[in-house]
């Protein structure tokens, strides 16, 4: 009798879930704006990994044979050494095309809700990884072609096997590397530690109080997830650089939009909101503020070179947009109130990941050994 | 009425189909080289001519800006590749020979298996593919419109507002078409000037149309009837001993959607068989025109031979065998092919044959190509 009810009941609560969340997204989207609910600012916490798996990712994210032409791999951009960004103000992109946002650090990027700067992809790491390695501008990579690569190296054939995936497969690479992804967690941090110096403190208070900073930026990441717009100065290097420019054409083509070659200023989150009034656009997602020190320069087009820049540019009350969020206003602080934030800011940095347990260490040989006896081994 | 013309149609269809079954043996005459069909849609004009030029050699059509058609169909080598396998993208090695240029205007049916009928889909199917250029449309469009030249062009052949991609690959067939190689000591011979070939060649030209039965499949004014065999050719020697070949040869069983199990035992080409998925076509290649191939070694779709020696020796002790041949995977060799029982001198006078069916070199130097350039502000 239970266990005869029993799919009934898990298909109605499925569905429940399902328009629970349905409900949860659509307020999120409509709640910008409202105060920000997890003010809780402790550490960030640490997934739960699983260690195969994730030194089969961390493997994959340093190899260049997961883009097309082999020349280049996440780590280019995503670089340990530069708090996995690549401290260029705009990103460099495949060979043959230069980028048109800053580079993202990835760590506690395994937390967020939606990536890249517009939020476009609001699922998995799964997807974003699919994205970074197929996308033209980025990886460009056939991903059948990934598959049969890795499986030409015995070092991978050997990991994928005891990580449990049994044979490589492009499937499994899009697991493997978002498991790699959730090890990248801030750590050591001063603010963490409790550990701030008098100045920070003073800081950390403008930052829930005077300054109003905590309204986006809250909860361990300090970020609401949410897409706002400031009103970032364009970088007109974008616009003035072909390179830059025939990407941000191609991506604007491929999401179809329309007049897409009259565009002047990046759509940012108009991207997934569109709205015929233009009133999303110039809209980007709140960016953590975790891990600043190692990740400069700033902003989603890497516009402000550094962290006093950054409080000068939101005391001046943000830049000039028609549709610029109405809580940018002049803050009015004194510079030892913007040295303080500044001190807070910086407080949020922690430790550098570049040790073995983050990196890659042993060379990766990227010549394809051929397989011996190969006509009596199965493909 | 209606239906009466219809059956009577019909039955002329049947009669023809069996007549042609019955007269199979009759193969289309050699001749020389007619003047090259141009599809309606996309008429010759010189400055389309001239715009397909510069895209051929464009590298920015390519995935990373680096390889253009010209690197695979190098006018030095024969507007083909001089390697048994075309080198492909970079990181990839290709899995087939590259095949020349010079005279496809002819072929309906491009590439190894004839997956393209025109020039105008082979371009991007080569621009775009993992192997070969592995380029992206809204990137390639987007690139072309960042080289002002370029607009002006597109918009003066094609009347563009901003270059559009399909645009460019008719712009390349265009040019492409003028890549003909009709004026060969054979073409003259068979426009009745008899000096253009020599004794040996004419020997040798017998023996193409007699004892050595070339004709049955190379017939015709192009030299190919355009369908499919497997002659029984050795796989490449690549996929045994090279990496990247090995990866590239998974991927092609993987892209073209063979089942698992073929997947895990094939170890050579199909050919025609993943298009078909017929057993019956594995192994099959379409027959190549043999015109400009003093210029275009190594031979055969995996680039097996290096000399017109070695393709005749091939032919002389009728043909070869491979998995779709031995009953490994399939059992598709061509009956066409028997031991042909040539003297050494026959040989020779085939090979002279084959000589006579390339003129000069088709040569060109690179075009300067325009620059990319910022776009002017905003129209809107």
């Amino acid at each position: 009798m239970k266990r005869k009810a029993l799919p009934r009941i898990t298909r109605t609560s499925a569905l429940g879930s399902m328009l629970l969340t349905l409900a949860v997204g659509a307020v999120a989207i409509g709640s910008i704006g409202a105060p920000a609910l997890a003010a809780d600012f402790g550490p960030v916490k640490a997934a739960q990994v699983d260690a195969k798996k994730a030194a089969l990712g961390k493997r994959l994210f340093f190899d260049a044979r997961l883009s097309g032409d082999a020349a280049i791999s996440c780590s280019t951009c995503h670089n340990p050494a530069k708090g996995f960004a690549d401290g260029l103000a705009l990103a460099k992109a495949y060979p043959g095309s230069e980028g048109f946002r800053n580079t993202p650090t990835l760590i506690n990027a395994a937390q967020k809700a939606a990536w890249f700067h517009d939020g476009r992809i609001g699922t998995n790491l799964n997807d974003v990884t699919r994205e970074s390695i197929t996308e033209t501008y980025t990886m460009n990579m056939d991903m059948r072609m990934m598959q049969e690569r890795v499986k030409q190296d015995p070092i991978y054939v050997q990991m994928f096997k005891e990580a449990g995936y049994g044979e490589p497969s492009n499937g499994s690479v899009r697991k493997a590397i978002p498991e790699y992804l959730k090890t990248l967690t801030s750590r050591g941090s001063p603010f963490d530690a409790g550990k701030m110096s008098a100045a920070a403190q003073r800081g950390f208070d403008l930052f829930r109080g005077k300054a109003g900073c905590a309204q986006c930026h809250s909860g361990p990441r300090f970020t609401d997830d949410q897409p706002h717009n400031t009103a970032v100065p364009e970088n007109p290097e974008i616009w003035s650089n072909p390179l830059r420019h025939v990407t941000y054409v191609s991506f604007a083509k491929f999401m179809g939009l329309e007049n897409y070659m009259n565009h002047r200023r990046d759509v940012g989150a108009n991207i997934r909101l569109q709205k015929a009034d233009g009133s999303n656009v110039g809209k980007f997602m709140t960016p953590s503020l975790r891990e600043l020190k190692q990740t400069a320069p700033y902003m989603h087009n890497g516009m402000i070179k550094t962290l006093a820049d950054v409080v000068a540019f939101y005391n001046r009350g943000g830049g000039n947009d028609a549709n610029k969020d109405a809580r940018m206003k002049p803050l009015g602080l004194s510079s030892e109130e913007r040295a303080n934030l500044v001190a807070f800011l910086e407080a949020l940095s922690g430790d550098a990941l570049t040790g073995p347990e983050h990196v890659w260490k042993d060379k990766i040989n990227v010549n394809y050994v051929a397989i011996e006896d190969w006509l009596n081994k199965k493909n | 009425m209606k239906k009466g013309t219809r059956l009577s149609l019909a039955v002329i269809v049947i009669a023809f189909g069996l007549g042609s079954t019955a007269s199979a043996d009759v193969n289309p005459p050699l001749a020389a080289l007619g003047p090259v069909p141009v599809p309606k849609d996309n008429p010759q004009t010189a400055e389309k001519i001239e715009l397909g030029k510069l895209l051929f050699f464009d590298s920015r059509i390519g995935g990373d800006a680096s390889v253009s058609c010209a690197d695979c169909h190098a006018p030095k080598q024969g507007w083909g590749f001089n390697d048994p396998l075309s080198r492909g993208y970079p990181g990839v090695i290709h899995w087939r020979n590259s095949q020349t240029v010079i005279n496809s205007a002819y072929l309906g049916k491009l590439f190894w298996t004839g997956s393209a009928k025109s020039l105008e889909s082979q371009a991007p199917s080569a621009a775009l593919g993992a192997v070969s250029g592995n380029g992206e449309r809204d990137m390639v469009e987007a690139r072309l419109a960042f080289i002002p030249e370029y607009v002006k062009r597109f918009n003066k052949v094609f009347g563009d507002d901003w270059p559009k991609v399909n645009n460019a690959w008719k712009a390349m067939a265009a040019f492409e078409r003028t890549l003909i190689h009709d004026n060969t000591p054979f073409d003259k011979y068979m426009r009745g000037d008899k000096s253009a070939l020599t004794e040996q060649q004419v020997r040798g030209l017998k023996l193409f149309e007699g004892k050595a039965n070339c004709i049955e499949c190379h017939n015709g004014p192009l030299l190919t009837d355009q369908k499919y065999y497997n002659l029984g050719l050795p796989r490449a020697e690549e996929w045994s001993d090279n990496g990247m070949a090995q990866v590239t040869f998974r991927y092609e069983q993987y892209a073209k959607g063979v089942t698992e199990e073929l997947y895990r035992k094939i170890k050579d080409d199909a050919g025609f068989y993943y298009r078909s998925k017929e057993k019956s076509d594995m192994g099959k290649f379409r027959t190549p025109p043999l015109r400009y191939t003093a210029y275009t070694a190594p031979f055969m779709h995996a680039g097996s031979f290096f000399d017109f020696d070695e393709v005749v020796d091939f032919y002389n002790e009728g043909g070869g065998s491979n998995e779709f041949t031995d009953g490994t995977l399939a059992s598709n060799k061509t009956k066409l092919l028997k031991p042909l029982n040539l003297t050494d001198e026959e040989k020779a006078d085939l090979i002279a044959f084959l000589e006579s069916l390339s003129g000069p070199e088709i040569k060109m130097v690179t075009p300067k190509l325009p620059l990319y350039a910022p776009l002017p502000a905003a129209t809107n």
